[in-house]
């Protein structure tokens, strides 16, 4: 009984040992394998409900990765994913609950398209005008998003309001705002959707080899930019020390200089930075106009998974990215081609995330309980 | 209490290895049955392992245990427990919303149908109460977060005593103590062994280990020095004994004279987070080139005194002055630039941040000086030079930067911080308790270079509630009690029952202070629940 018991514990030692020692290209080698064994076991799932295994697997794969335009889907959800993913991971690594990413997502969305739909008729159209609006846009919506993720940081800091509550009801207070400036305002006389007006048609990012109007490697390459940037501020700056510090050990970093009030509100406002900054994005690169929010994909909520599954590492923030466009592509192309529950699809998704996050809990969990290491 | 007559515990040949390093090399202990067996030795030195080995936390290399005379082989704690061995964690394992008596029964709750029946653990608990004169069973109903520390540290002792512990292990029980809780915790000690229960009490304190033992062990880099007589050894015995050489119990000669004020303290008030008021009116001053000590009991608003010189906490009234200039309100960023060292008093909350690697550590608090950030840009490869040179100048072990912070014993965690905090460079040093639980070889070491320091031209204010080391470091002693100070004295001038008096409030002949104990300072809170 005792030996065997401590045969088991040095086998688990061994493996957090290995698995804390796990470079890169074997955690993406792991991620690839639990992804094919949850097909697996997705596909035994779906056989198993009486639906064609094969043909499921197949069109989840073709859906996300099966031709140049499923591709172009696949990569327009991954920017999206990958910027929301940040501006939650920012927060989550200094201590804060941001949930309100998707709040500072559409209101960033908005002050780009306010700022399009104004500043056009005063600016040159072509090329030049198209580029100017969009920067324009951008900075605003950086701004937008920034000042309203830094409200509930100021409430958390100055009234003890808790983060999590307050920014989700920041959530829907910004939808509903928003949709009741586009409905009295921004609607187009004679249409009956919320919808604004489109932008020009010189404002847009050029598809490229994709062909597609909705995805740019622009974006992609602004979205891959803001995680190498956030990486590099909360890796090598003393800001972001100060941050993450903070996330670890409240009482250190206020011992160390840091203003806990204060860092809650540049966090909050750094995090909503980003948020606005994917805002644009989807305004610009996706949209082409501005909607009633609550009709918007939940971006900034299923940033919350890629985030976690990141292990809320700004670079680990694009791979997640990445598995994510692939799965909502993938999904969405099986809700659309094949006559299956769209519950059996979530499940096999949810599965496939559970799989590639479990060495992820494997190593938290380990550390935690002080596996693997030599010292203890 | 099976076998009267065999050692309560005999540990022979005791080995553990942990990868090449071997914490326990054949190590020999036998405890006689109602005996206090003290168990002595540095940060490091394998008490711990050793008592961990006994309580079933780790398995061995070598050796065999015997406990009431049969031999044992211990997978878990649980085994431990069900021999009758019992163990009192240094860092409490309480759950602390929960109450006493749920801390206490915690798995092991009788139960009625499937329910917990509190009513008869509350009777077995308040029996074993009654019969060590334990005072814990007024507190049955109270949640541990709302209880002191010493009076926790019993709720955990009566945890193993209604666990059937026939033999209790102590792991430096007095680090978190007052003097007056530790003089508690003895009389509790007196009575367990009268009543036939054997204590291993773990301390690298040697007026304790001498003060309550029977027989003392010395660990010295995993190996046993020898077993001493607790009553005919002396201090430099142990002493030599621990560290191997001799040990100087002495302070050095000032070499240069005090200079200008560096620190003014005026008519300071600050209250604590409960918003009582904490510190009422205190006046100091400190110059270069000299040690300010302030002795009192913990909890006599010490504490948000070093507070709001170091800029953690808001002054109500009164003001802070240093090098001239009034910081009263200066953020405590701008307190560290200017030049004020803060040794904390909680390395583990305040001074390091545990899951941070040593490197990592360097820079807390240094996020702003120049030597290391450069465009608000860490120059990372500075900071690990940083970190090196603190490792190896105050002898930091395990000598790896890499190193979590966390990860190291208490007394090394403490040298790092001590030496972060001495190579700002700084004008001031604020130094809370800065050798607590720290072993006497390390204590030597901080000691001999505060007093460097100072003779460099430092000023240092130091907060410590041992008497002996305010007086050796101190060229005045302030004592504190109840938020002001009751008297300021020559600490060569003064005896330990006259300083001890001061710190119960009462004052020498004529003083020019307040009589303490009148108007407000009665609403202070002594420090009790905190």
């Amino acid at each position: 009984m005792s030996a065997a018991s401590e045969r088991a514990r040095a086998i688990v030692d061994r493996m957090a040992d290995r698995m804390l020692r796990a470079s890169v290209l074997e955690r993406f080698a792991l991620a690839v394998a639990s992804t094919t064994l949850a097909l697996l076991i997705g596909s035994v799932i779906v056989w198993a409900t009486g639906y064609d295994a094969v043909e499921f697997v197949s069109s989840l794969l073709y859906g996300a990765v099966g031709n140049i335009s499923n591709i172009a889907f696949t990569l327009r959800q991954s920017t999206m994913l990958i910027l929301t993913g940040v501006a939650v991971a920012v927060a989550f690594r200094a201590g804060v609950f941001n949930i309100g990413v998707q709040g500072q997502f559409v209101v960033g969305g908005f002050a780009t398209a306010l700022t399009i739909l104004f500043l056009a008729p005063l600016l040159p159209g072509g090329i030049v005008g198209g580029v100017l609006l969009m920067a324009l846009g951008t900075i605003v919506a950086i701004v937008a998003g920034g000042a309203y993720g830094a409200v509930p940081g100021l409430m958390k800091a100055y009234a003890d309001a808790n983060e999590v509550i307050t920014t989700i009801m920041l959530n829907f207070i910004a939808s509903g705002v928003i949709y009741f400036f586009i409905d009295a305002y921004l609607r187009p006389a004679g249409t009956s959707a919320p919808n604004t007006e489109s932008f020009p048609e010189y404002v847009g990012l050029p598809g490229f080899a994709f062909g597609s109007s909705s995805f740019s490697v622009i974006g992609l390459g602004i979205a891959l930019l803001t995680a190498l940037v956030v990486y590099v501020v909360m890796a090598r700056t003393s800001f972001g020390y100060d941050l993450v510090t903070s996330g670890h050990q409240e009482s250190a970093a206020a011992y160390s200089g840091v203003d806990p009030k204060r860092t809650v509100v540049t966090t909050m406002t750094f995090s909503g930075m980003v948020a606005g900054l994917a805002g644009a994005m989807f305004a610009i690169m996706i949209l082409g106009y501005y909607s009633d929010p609550s009709s918007f994909p939940s971006f900034g909520f299923d940033a919350i998974a890629v985030s976690l599954l990141a292990a809320n590492n700004p670079l680990g923030v694009v791979p997640a990215g990445l598995l994510f466009g692939g799965l909502d592509a993938g999904g969405q192309y099986i809700g659309f081609t094949l006559d299956v529950p769209a519950e059996l699809v979530d499940g096999v998704v949810g599965l496939i995330v559970l799989f590639v996050a479990a060495p992820e809990l494997f190593r938290m969990s380990a550390r935690r309980l002080g596996l693997g290491g030599e010292d203890r | 209490m099976s076998d009267t007559t065999a050692p309560a515990v005999e540990l022979d040949g005791i080995t553990k290895r942990f990868g090449d390093v071997v914490a326990n090399d054949e190590v020999d202990l036998t405890v006689e049955q109602g005996t206090v067996h003290a168990l002595v030795g540095e940060n490091g030195a394998g008490k711990t392992t050793l008592m961990s080995v006994l309580y079933g936390l780790y398995d061995i290399d070598g050796g065999t245990i015997r406990v009431d005379g049969e031999e044992r082989t211990f997978d878990s704690p649980r085994d431990a427990i069900d021999a009758g061995v019992g163990m009192v964690h240094q860092h409490f394992e309480l759950v602390d919303p929960m109450t006493v008596i749920q801390n206490i029964i915690l798995g092991q709750e009788p139960t009625e149908r499937g329910l917990v029946d509190e009513d008869s653990a509350r009777t077995t608990v308040e029996d074993v109460c009654d019969r060590y004169g334990f005072d814990v069973d007024q507190y049955l109903d109270t949640r541990v977060e709302d209880i002191g520390v010493g009076v926790q540290q019993r709720v955990e002792i009566v945890k193993s005593l209604y666990r059937g512990a026939d033999t209790l292990i102590l792991d430096e029980p007095t680090a978190v103590l007052t003097p007056q809780e530790v003089e508690e915790l003895f009389d509790v000690m007196e009575e367990l062994t009268a009543s036939g229960r054997s204590l291993i009490f773990i301390t690298h304190k040697l007026d304790e280990a001498m003060a309550v033992a029977d027989e003392i062990t010395v660990l010295r880099d995993g190996k046993s020095v020898g077993t001493v007589d607790g009553a005919e050894t002396t201090e430099q015995e142990l002493a030599r004994m621990m560290v191997g050489r001799d040990v100087l119990f002495e302070g050095q000669e000032r070499t240069t004279e005090p200079g200008e004020e560096i620190l003014a303290v005026d008519g300071l008030q600050v209250r604590d987070d409960r918003d009582l008021r904490q510190v009422e009116g205190i006046d100091l001053s400190v110059r270069s080139g000299e040690v300010l000590g302030i002795a009192g009991v913990d909890g006599n608003g010490q504490a948000e005194l070093v507070e709001a010189i170091t800029g953690l906490r808001r002054v109500e009234s009164g003001t802070v002055s240093f090098d001239g200039a009034d910081i009263t309100t200066a953020s405590r960023r701008e307190r560290i630039e200017s030049g004020i060292a803060y040794i904390p008093e909680d390395r583990q909350e305040e001074g390091l941040v545990q899951d941070y690697d040593l490197v990592r550590n360097a820079l807390l608090g240094n996020q702003t000086i120049e030597q290391f950030v450069d465009g608000g840009f860490v120059d990372w490869g500075a900071v690990r030079a940083h970190a090196a040179d603190i490792v190896s100048e105050y002898d930091v072990q395990p000598p790896h930067v890499e190193a979590e912070a966390g990860s190291l014993s208490g007394g090394n965690q403490q040298k790092f911080v001590v030496g972060r905090e001495l190579k700002h460079d700084p004008d001031l040093v604020v130094a809370s308790h800065p050798t607590r639980g720290v072993d006497i070889g390390s204590i030597e070491f901080i000691h001999n270079r505060l007093h460097e320091m100072r003779d460099e031209g430092m000023a240092i204010l130091l907060v410590s509630s041992k008497l002996d080391e305010v007086q050796k470091l101190s060229d005045r002693l302030a004592v504190m009690h109840e938020g002001e100070f009751v008297d300021v004295v020559d600490p060569d001038d003064v005896t330990e029952e006259e300083l001890g008096l001061l710190m119960a409030g009462r004052q020498r002949g004529g003083g020019e202070y307040e009589q303490p104990g009148e108007a407000e300072s009665a609403e202070v809170d002594g420090g009790a629940g905190s």
